[in-house]
């Protein structure tokens, strides 16, 4: 099997699956397990693209030819490469986990078929955006994308917050993508091509289609689509109300799909990119802004589950910052090498939060104080997902962190752009991270376990406006499967690193300065988290006030700020465009319409009575109207 | 301003206000009686044009027979000495129609003053050459326009009577 | 010598005049005098027209006698209908329907 072929049947697997299951969704059981077979033979299908995955710098042959649309090139082509086997791999091995876990986590569910159809259809788009070498098929695979965000963030759509965050999502992500389409449309007009190599070879080469002011307006336009689908600054505020969803889409979408799309995407234009320093400066200071401030963020929520959400936010802006800040002889991998272990972890701990929170009925901190006790799996695989988290040594998260700063610190040494500033907020980002990881733990294995907490129904929302998690019914332990499929992430998260060796990603090595270096910062910023611990949460330490606390939660208030810059000027737009629709076009209409009921009244009436003096009167007026109309035109 | 300038304007007011006056007048007859000076205005705007001849067959005709048709018609339809006021029309209608009417003037003005030109040559027209091109080029219309006469004569006649057993 | 801008001012009054009859009037003969006072508008125009250029064939002197000539057949006619129509109807009111 080549690995052209891997890569088509990666994408119709999972896509046939979504069909499937939705054909089947009257019957729950049968249902389910058509998608979590789809996904395992998917998974299966990956490890087989990674053995078959072809050689650094060997051209695949097409499997076919391209179209000719006008004067545009369609080729619709999918591809395959190294980096691309080892992400494909990642999201079919995410897209696995999370499937069985729904199996068990939202078992009691009505909807759980429409739930494992939209994950399917989900990886199945992103496994479009990860193969394809045409821009048309990334589009397609972006907006599939955005489309199941909503469904699946929207699940319980009986809850109000469940309804709005869904929206959320959908309309940050999709004026961001407004951005996002006009630069590729721009990019593809350019080259007279929508195939992928086509466009980087055309916009890279001396003679290309636009000036270089241009070609950087276009790349910025793209990545303000990424920032959006990346919930990077300033579009951040969608993800952590997305964690409305139901736990396993929220592992999905941070993991391997939604969030990390965008850095697939600026890997494979990269050879533009690096090129195009203007958009290189916007991702660098919005990646910047974005890590820091996310990770601050992490460190004072009261919601374990929103922690997570704010840490994705960070992570991804790490990821995002190695393509701005990266060389032309580095390329794009170490960022798609986080992705890798990022996808890893997080799902993890994603995976072992949502079990954590059937044990204590919520999310909160205070409802999860404690939780872990009695259940030594979910407390191990939490103690190494927030190591790898923290970027601790030789754990997956933490090699691909080295590898992020080094590349950040090259691209500061060596060339321009916004190099200084991201190592700056990189190491910033590194004792933050590590402050929120220690905090994350010390909740969980607390010693002293809470007074039990009634289990919560789906309708309600948690204790103090937390989220509210599906009751279950069964009493805290998961089926064999998940603890297999968690078992799984776990050891690869202790042993994921071992992926270098393979030489699927193209990285330099890490020097040992750097290692140690981010070491101490590690344990500074763990052990602040560790001493301000007290009796408690480390959080009461750190935000003391009810108001902080307060503007913590709301992510510094940025759902307020968007009502207000965004919302209101958009709305008030809106009301002058109907006002000018309603009063002034219609106004012409309606002045037609009455002139016309006028003029037919007129008429009815004259004929009405038959009277010959009508018809004369008649007669006379086209006589005048015609002749007026003659003299008028006449010269 | 010319001695014919002055002639033809004191003719054309002539015309105008008895026009006005035989459309405006209240009393039928009286509108009869101000179309004859009317036309005599507009006959007096022929001669002091040159055409005498048509000048002369105007008051003839219409003077001498279509006005006097239109008495008899006025009587026939039983038409009331003095005001007609059981037929006047509404004052909205009256506007209405003056309106229509300086519509028409205004067009018609609209038209005809840009090419009225500066001063021009009159030309005098002898009967005897309107004669030679009456009965010589123009003899077939001018034949054509006698069986039109008689076909209106008959058929006059024959609309008047009515058909047979409708005379009531 | 002599301004054509008399007879044109002329010929639109008395055109004008007579549109007004037409339109004003609710007695059918009235309105047959709106209608003569048109055509002899258009008569002082078609003479003015012929008085200052020279014409083929006289044709200004001679179209005025046959617009007169045809206009007097047509008042015939005119007459004769209203008359019978007052026969029938017992009026002769333009405004009173059919």
């Amino acid at each position: 099997m080549s690995a052209l072929q891997v890569s088509y049947l990666l994408v119709l697997v999972p896509a046939l699956a979504a069909v499937a299951t939705l054909a089947l969704r009257r019957w729950q059981g049968p249902a389910t397990l058509v998608s979590v077979g789809a996904a395992l033979v998917s998974l299966l299908l990956a490890v087989v693209g990674l053995v078959v995955a072809p050689v650094r710098g060997t051209d695949l042959v097409p499997l076919r030819g391209s179209y000719a649309v006008g004067g545009l090139d369609l080729p619709l082509q999918l591809g395959a490469g190294p980096a691309t086997a080892a992400v494909a791999a990642v999201v079919a091995l995410v897209a696995a986990a999370v499937l069985v876990f729904t199996r068990w986590y939202l078992a009691a569910d009505d909807r759980l078929a429409v739930f494992a159809a939209t994950v399917s259809l989900f990886t199945a788009a992103m496994m479009l955006v990860v193969h394809s070498r045409d821009l048309v098929l990334t589009v397609v695979g972006w907006e599939v994308m955005g489309w199941c965000s909503y469904l699946l963030i929207g699940h319980w759509s009986r809850k109000e917050s469940a309804r709005r965050a869904a929206l959320k999502a959908f309309l940050v992500t999709r004026v961001a993508d407004i951005g996002f389409v006009l630069g590729v449309v721009g990019l593809c007009a350019g080259a007279g091509s929508t195939g992928l190599d086509t466009v980087v070879a055309a916009w890279t080469s001396d003679e290309a289609p636009g000036s270089p002011a241009l070609r950087s307006t276009l790349l910025v336009l793209v990545v303000i689509g990424v920032l959006g689908k990346s919930a990077q600054f300033p579009f951040q505020d969608w993800l952590p109300d997305a964690m409305e969803g139901p736990t396993p889409a929220s592992a999905l979408i941070h993991a391997a799909t939604m969030v990390a799309a965008g850095t697939v995407v600026l890997a494979q234009l990269f050879e533009v990119l690096v090129l195009a320093d203007g958009a290189r400066w916007v991702l660098g200071l919005a990646t910047a802004v974005t890590m820091v401030g996310a990770a601050v963020l992490a460190l004072g929520q009261s919601d374990l589950k929103r922690l997570l959400a704010w840490s994705t936010v960070s992570q991804v802006a790490i990821m995002l910052s190695a393509l701005a800040t990266t060389t032309r002889d580095v390329g794009p991998d170490p960022a798609l090498f986080h992705l890798w272990s990022h996808a890893i972890f997080k799902s993890l701990l994603f995976l072992t939060i949502g079990w954590l929170s059937v044990i204590a009925g919520s999310t909160l901190a205070s409802a999860l104080r404690g939780a872990g006790h009695g259940h030594p799996l979910a407390r191990v695989a939490w103690l190494f997902g927030l190591l790898a988290l923290a970027g601790a040594p030789f754990v997956v998260g933490g090699l691909s962190k080295e590898h992020v700063v080094v590349t950040a610190y090259e691209g500061a040494a060596s060339a321009g752009g916004p190099g200084v500033v991201v190592l700056a907020a990189l190491l910033v980002t590194v004792v933050l991270t590590a402050a929120y990881a220690v905090r994350a733990h010390l909740v969980v294995s607390a010693p002293v376990p809470n007074s039990p907490i009634p289990p919560l129904g789906p309708d309600t929302p948690g204790p103090n406006g937390g989220i509210g998690e599906k009751s279950t019914g069964h009493a805290g332990m998961p089926s064999a499967p998940v603890l297999a499929s968690l078992a799984v992430l776990t050891v690869l998260t202790v042993v994921g690193g071992l992926v270098l060796l393979t030489g699927l990603f193209d990285v330099h090595g890490a020097s040992v300065w750097w290692m140690v270096l981010t070491t101490l910062l590690i344990v500074i910023g763990g052990g602040l988290a560790w001493l301000a611990r007290g009796s408690g949460d480390p959080r009461d330490q750190f935000v003391r006030t009810p108001r902080h606390r307060a503007l913590a939660d709301s992510g510094f208030g940025a759902d307020t700020a968007y009502r207000a810059l965004v919302a209101r000027p958009v709305l008030g737009l809106a009301r002058v465009v109907a006002f000018l629709d309603r009063e002034v076009v219609d106004g012409y209409v309606r002045g037609a319409a009455a002139s016309a009921g006028v003029a037919g009244w007129l008429a009815e009436r004259g004929h009405r009575r038959e009277s010959p003096s009508a018809g004369l009167g008649l007669l006379a007026l086209g006589l005048l109207v015609a002749a007026g109309t003659a003299v008028l035109t006449w010269r | 301003m010319t001695s014919l300038d002055l002639a033809f304007a004191a003719c054309g007011l002539l015309a105008v206000v008895a026009g006005l006056l035989a459309v405006t007048t209240r009393q039928v007859v009286h509108a009869a009686l101000w179309l004859v000076v009317a036309l005599l205005g507009v006959a007096g705007c022929l001669l002091v044009l040159g055409h005498e001849l048509v000048a002369l067959v105007l008051v003839l005709v219409y003077v001498g027979a279509v006005v006097v048709l239109v008495l008899f018609a006025l009587m026939l339809t039983r038409a009331p000495i003095g005001p007609d006021l059981a037929h006047a029309a509404p004052v909205w209608r009256q506007a209405a129609a003056a309106v229509a009417g300086a519509a028409t003037t205004a067009l018609l003005l609209a038209a005809l003053v840009p090419v009225a030109g500066s001063a021009v040559e009159r030309r005098e027209i002898s009967n005897q050459a309107v004669a030679t091109e009456l009965f010589g080029t123009w003899v077939w219309p001018f034949e054509a326009l006698s069986v039109l006469l008689l076909a209106a004569l008959i058929a006059a006649l024959a609309i008047s009577r009515g058909r047979a057993g409708e005379d009531t | 010598m002599i301004h054509l801008l008399g007879p044109y001012v002329v010929a639109a009054l008395l055109v004008g005049l007579g549109v007004m009859g037409v339109l004003a009037r609710r007695n059918a003969v009235l309105v047959l005098v709106g209608v003569e006072l048109i055509l002899s508008g258009s008569l002082v125009l078609l003479v003015a027209a012929g008085a200052t250029a020279p014409s083929r064939w006289e044709a200004s002197s001679v179209l005025p006698l046959f617009v007169i000539t045809i206009a007097a057949a047509e008042v015939v006619v005119a007459l004769a209908v209203i008359l019978t129509a007052f026969r029938h109807r017992g009026s002769i009111d333009m405004d009173e329907a059919l």
